[in-house]
């Protein structure tokens, strides 16, 4: 439901009323088909909203081209004819699919459900009444989202880097950090926005790319790359692409007389007031929560933090202060992309805990009918060619087409559609199948990447297999791109038609096929992450086998004392324990670890051992691998020589206990980045940052006339533990940045410890007394993870953490179908988004566990008996494991040689053995050899 | 090589990417002469070295692998 | 709590690419999902985005 928005909530968890007011589109969306011809025509043009006002859109228009919907919509606010009744209407009388209705009302729907996930996301910051970095006064300072859609090949400059003013080069850019972030004076966020250090390294590198020659300057507080890979990321903008680096926040942008040219004033790193010129300077803006959707959270009726975001507990991170309602994404917090998807994710676990009960009652199974066997029947095509409006009719001489298409071989009828995709059309097309009786289909219109999937639903409506039809891509690849010369985009058609006509032709109905699915799941780890996720999936009605290496549950966070925002560990870890203990549907494993790994997804069979060397055997349709992980041990800052020099966790415990050496202490030093951010470790450990500070809080709480000292490379205390960073300055906490090449020295000195430290304010070395230094230690991966990554065909990465399918948009799925990740074995992280991405692999793995059985796609790879001689090549080059080796046998049984034999489960048919094989001994089916060999030649027969 | 040469070319696209953005050109109108015929394939591993041969000695005057 | 009625259907109030999320694992584990937007398309913030750190894939 587009242009629509809740009103009202009413009801109780599991039963909500919830009332949607539905605006007025102006476009019927069942029979536009976004040809553009009203964008065209209409006259009207504003600022547009998704090219973050760079660029200009009409009237009438869709959000963007690749838009889902694609359908066109009006903007009553500036519709020349919805403002005025009777004025303009071009669009209507242009539109062939009469598709425009001025008369479209406003819709009010209620509807019944049993949960709402609110994910309304968030707005950029907008700098216009700060006034300090001269937005919106001069115009080469722009945000970091119109940079975004300047670097944009569909952006309005086609991704050429030029200043707004005078449309001259850029040579110098400069990034602000921190503009609408932890600044409570101008724009009352003191939070950190998280995303904006990556984001403007990115778009530092991506403008370098464009422009070779460019200096590129981010001017910043802490430079927050605390995501995976993203410190490599860092490393190699200062290092490959040379883009600078400033700890500085600018006071202000000035130009200079009356050129266009910006002036920034700062302090460089040898303590100098400096003055540079730019050509363009980039605002990093922060996320911030829009008035709209705080009026949503009214009318949810849920709490919010602060600093506006909504509030949510840190063991259950995705639940509002509504029951049955539910948040993710940035409305739950500033976050990035990957996060944002893992708490998409994450709140379907939590939905599906509640209404589990209620699963599968509203879906429906569609049914059709019993497919016709063609098997040796001549082939009796039919073609059926789309003028798409005026889209492709308007260049393409369709008539000239069809009556070329009726020449071709097999083809036995031709039909010419205004829209071969309308509804009524699909009725025709099963119609004409069935009086005509044929067998294989040619549709030549739009590309087979959007509309393939209609055309076969509208074959297996008719009785065919739905692999016998072929699309022929006459307007994507044709008339909208040959618009000039329609006489030869006419002949291109008919090659098109006539090759997908002959690679129909070879066509043969293809089972999908489908595996069944045990409806169990493997949870291997019982730290939080995988107390959390063994414990959702039983609540939403899974049977789950629990492994834990150790006699223990509770792993990692046993050691810990409070979460960011101050919950008590100790007793939610315990808590979640008893649930997970209390629950028959968890079956647990303690002091097993697993020894061999069999079949796939839907189908695993893990083997676990125990230390004397008891096996048993789990069958299980997904896994969760959620193995934690350690921390590092210090081999620097004498860690191992002076007693007072200890780790974070250590003096979490001594602290706990008041030991005398603490209780006695009067100053102490803490050390960040110990193991982390360096050499081979180049990532960063996430939640040292917060830890210190809170300890450092602590101290001076316990004792205000206490000195603490935190020396740090950059603070991360990302998103709104920010808040806590800044109450530690004020309560006199001393912060004293450091950088690798001047790391701290500790020797000690008789009663004292003796901390040297390069301080970049003063430009001087300082020494600290301290009674007690504390060193952030790093996290670690485990050592067994490559082991069992192995066991189970997924990778880890170069720091030994698991590697997901996809960093951004896969963060929990590995690239092995039916494994899933969760916690510390995937990366660093607090306990917060440990419990979220658990819940988020959860989720995931009972998109398969709520089925019954898997169905695959039918273009597979399939072994030619005859012609395969076993020479394995294509073993190698399979990137999906799907091959293997085994004995051909004769008829008597006796072995002949060797073959291959293809794991349709795993195989994706991308066809890498079909290019790979010498000798044609495996296909793909849908793409067989024959298949493409009769479109070359087709393509050349004229 | 008279003016009026027009070369036969066959390009391989992959079905995740190039055939993608020849659909994207096509949406943004990006005019381009018409002398290319698009084979849509899964992945531009899937084509094999015959194929391209095939091409080129049935009168192909250009053959593109884009993956 | 059991003895309530449960909906097998769910709202999912925004179309970025975390109620995308939240609507398809909703979808594929057998809930009914609506999925409301504001505006007159799905995508959100990220279908503005140029390229994505820190693979500098596309984000379309």
């Amino acid at each position: 439901m587009t242009l629509s928005e809740v009103t009202k909530i009413d009801g109780i968890a599991g039963d909500f009323l919830v009332t949607v007011k539905e605006s007025p589109r102006y476009v019927d969306m069942d029979k536009c088909i976004a040809c553009g011809a009203c964008s065209e025509k209409c006259p009207k043009k504003v600022a547009g909203e998704y090219d973050a006002a760079t660029g200009k859109r009409k009237a009438i228009y869709v959000k963007y081209a690749q838009a889902v919907p694609l359908k066109y919509q009006i903007d009553p606010n500036s519709c020349i004819r919805l403002q005025k009744p009777g004025a303009c209407g071009f669009c209507e009388k242009v539109c062939d699919a009469g598709a425009i209705n001025f008369n479209d009302t406003e819709k009010i729907h209620r509807i019944n459900v049993g949960a709402v996930v609110l994910a309304p996301g968030f707005e950029a910051f907008d700098p216009t009444d700060a006034g300090v970095w001269g937005y919106g006064v001069h115009k080469n300072v722009i945000t970091s989202l119109q940079l975004e859609r300047y670097l944009s090949a569909s952006g309005p400059t086609e991704g050429h880097l030029i200043r707004p003013s005078d449309g001259k080069p850029v040579n110098k850019i400069a990034f602000l950090q921190c503009v609408g972030s932890r600044d409570e004076n101008l724009c009352g966020n003191g939070y950190c926005s998280s995303v904006c250090c990556m984001y403007a390294i990115k778009e530092a590198v991506i403008a370098k790319d464009h422009v070779p020659d460019l200096e590129a300057t981010i001017f910043y507080m802490d430079m927050r790359t605390h995501g995976k890979e993203f410190d490599l990321y860092l490393e190699r903008a200062k290092q490959d692409a040379g883009v600078q680096f400033v700890r500085c926040r600018i006071g202000g942008v000035e130009t200079d007389g009356d050129s266009d040219d910006l002036r920034l004033r700062y302090v460089n790193e040898q303590g100098r007031q400096v003055e540079n010129f730019f050509d363009l300077v980039v605002l990093s803006v922060g996320l911030q929560t829009p008035k709209h959707v705080l009026e949503l959270a009214r009318v949810a009726d849920i709490k919010l933090t602060g600093d506006n975001f909504a509030a949510t507990p840190d063991f259950a991170p995705v639940q509002t202060s509504r029951q049955g309602i539910f948040t993710c994404g940035a409305f739950a917090g500033p976050k990035d992309i990957p996060q944002s998807v893992v708490e998409g994710s994450a709140a379907a676990a939590a939905v599906s805990d509640l209404l589990a009960p209620a699963r599968h009652e509203l879906t429906s199974v569609a049914s059709f009918p019993e497919e016709k066997d063609i098997a040796g029947e001549e082939p009796r095509i039919g073609v059926f060619i789309c003028h798409c409006g005026s889209n492709i009719a308007g260049v393409i001489d369709v008539k000239a087409v069809e009556e070329y298409a009726a020449t071709l071989p097999h083809v036995a009828y031709v039909e010419r559609n205004l829209f071969s995709c309308s509804q009524d059309t699909q009725e025709m097309i099963s119609k004409r199948i069935r009086e005509h009786n044929l067998n294989r289909i040619v549709v030549a219109a739009c590309t087979p990447r959007t509309h393939e999937p209609l055309f076969r639903e509208t074959l297996k409506a008719a009785g065919l297999n739905e692999y016998l039809v072929e699309m022929a891509n006459i307007r994507n690849h044709n008339s909208w791109v040959h618009g000039k010369t329609p006489k030869r985009a006419t002949t291109k058609a008919k090659d098109l038609v006539r090759m997908a006509a002959a690679k129909v032709a070879l066509a043969d109905s293809l089972r999908p096929i489908s595996v069944p699915i045990v409806q169990k799941a493997l949870v291997i780890g019982g730290g939080v992450s995988g107390l959390t996720a063994a414990l959702n999936l039983a609540r939403q009605g899974f049977d789950v086998h629990l492994v834990e290496k150790t006699d223990t549950l509770g792993g990692n966070a046993l050691h810990l004392k409070q979460t960011w925002s101050g919950e008590h560990i100790p007793t939610q870890v315990a808590g979640l324990i008893d649930d997970v203990l209390a629950n028959d549907r968890i079956i647990i494993h303690r002091e097993y670890t697993v020894s061999h790994v069999d079949g796939f997804v839907g189908n695993f069979r893990t083997t676990i051992i125990d230390r004397e060397g008891t096996k048993k055997v789990i069958e299980h349709g997904a896994g969760v691998v959620a193995i934690g992980g350690e921390a590092s041990v210090p081999t620097e800052y004498k860690y191992d020589a002076i007693t007072r020099v200890v780790t974070a966790m250590q003096f979490d415990k001594l602290f706990e206990l008041k030991e005398k050496h603490v209780q006695q202490a009067r100053r102490f030093v803490f050390i960040q980045c110990v193991g982390s951010r360096e050499g081979e470790h180049m990532y960063c450990s996430k939640v040292c940052c917060t830890h210190s500070v809170q300890s450092a809080l602590a101290l001076i709480n316990e004792d205000p006339a206490r000195k603490v000292y935190i020396l740090y490379r950059d603070m991360r205390t990302y998103g709104q533990r920010e808040a806590l960073f800044a109450k530690a300055r004020k309560q006199g906490v001393i912060f004293i940045n450091y950088e690798l090449h001047g790391k701290p020295r500790v020797v000690e000195n008789g009663p004292d410890i003796d901390v040297e430290v390069w301080d970049h304010v003063l430009h001087r070395p300082l020494r600290i007394k301290a009674d007690m230094v504390v060193l952030a230690t790093a996290i670690r991966p485990r050592e067994d993870a490559a082991d069992l990554g192995k066991l189970y065909k997924v990778p880890v990465d170069g720091h030994g953490f698991f590697q997901e399918a996809h960093a951004k948009l896969r963060p929990v799925d590995f690239s092995t179908d039916g494994m899933f990740v969760a916690g510390l074995a995937h990366y660093p992280k607090p306990v917060e988004e440990s419990v979220a991405q658990a819940l988020a692999a959860s989720a995931r793995a009972a998109t398969l566990l709520s089925k019954t059985r898997v169905s695959l796609d039918a273009v597979k790879a399939a072994v030619d008996e005859d012609a395969c001689d076993g020479c394995a090549l294509c073993i190698d080059v399979c990137p999906y494991n799907a091959i293997s080796l085994v004995e051909k046998k004769a008829a008597d049984g006796g072995v002949v040689g060797k073959l291959i034999s293809v794991n349709k489960a795993q195989c994706k048919g991308c066809g890498l053995c079909q290019g790979t094989c010498p000798k044609r001994g495996v296909i793909v089916s849908g793409f067989t050899m024959q298949q493409i060999s009769a479109q070359i030649s087709a393509a050349l027969a004229v | 090589m008279s003016l009026s040469f027009e070369p036969k070319i066959i390009a391989f696209c992959c079905n995740w990417c190039s055939y993608a953005a020849a659909d994207l050109a096509g949406t943004a109108r990006l005019q381009y002469p018409p002398n290319v015929r698009i084979i849509r394939v899964m992945c531009s591993g899937m084509v094999h070295p015959e194929f391209i041969m095939d091409a080129l000695s049935q009168g192909a005057d250009g053959v593109m692998v884009l993956g | 709590m059991l003895d309530t009625k449960k909906v097998g259907s769910v709202m999912i109030v925004g179309g970025g690419v975390t109620g995308m999320q939240a609507a398809l694992d909703l979808a594929d584990s057998g809930y009914y999902v609506y999925l409301v937007e504001k505006t007159g398309a799905i995508g959100g913030a990220m279908a503005q985005l140029d390229k994505t750190f820190p693979t500098n894939d596309c984000s379309m």
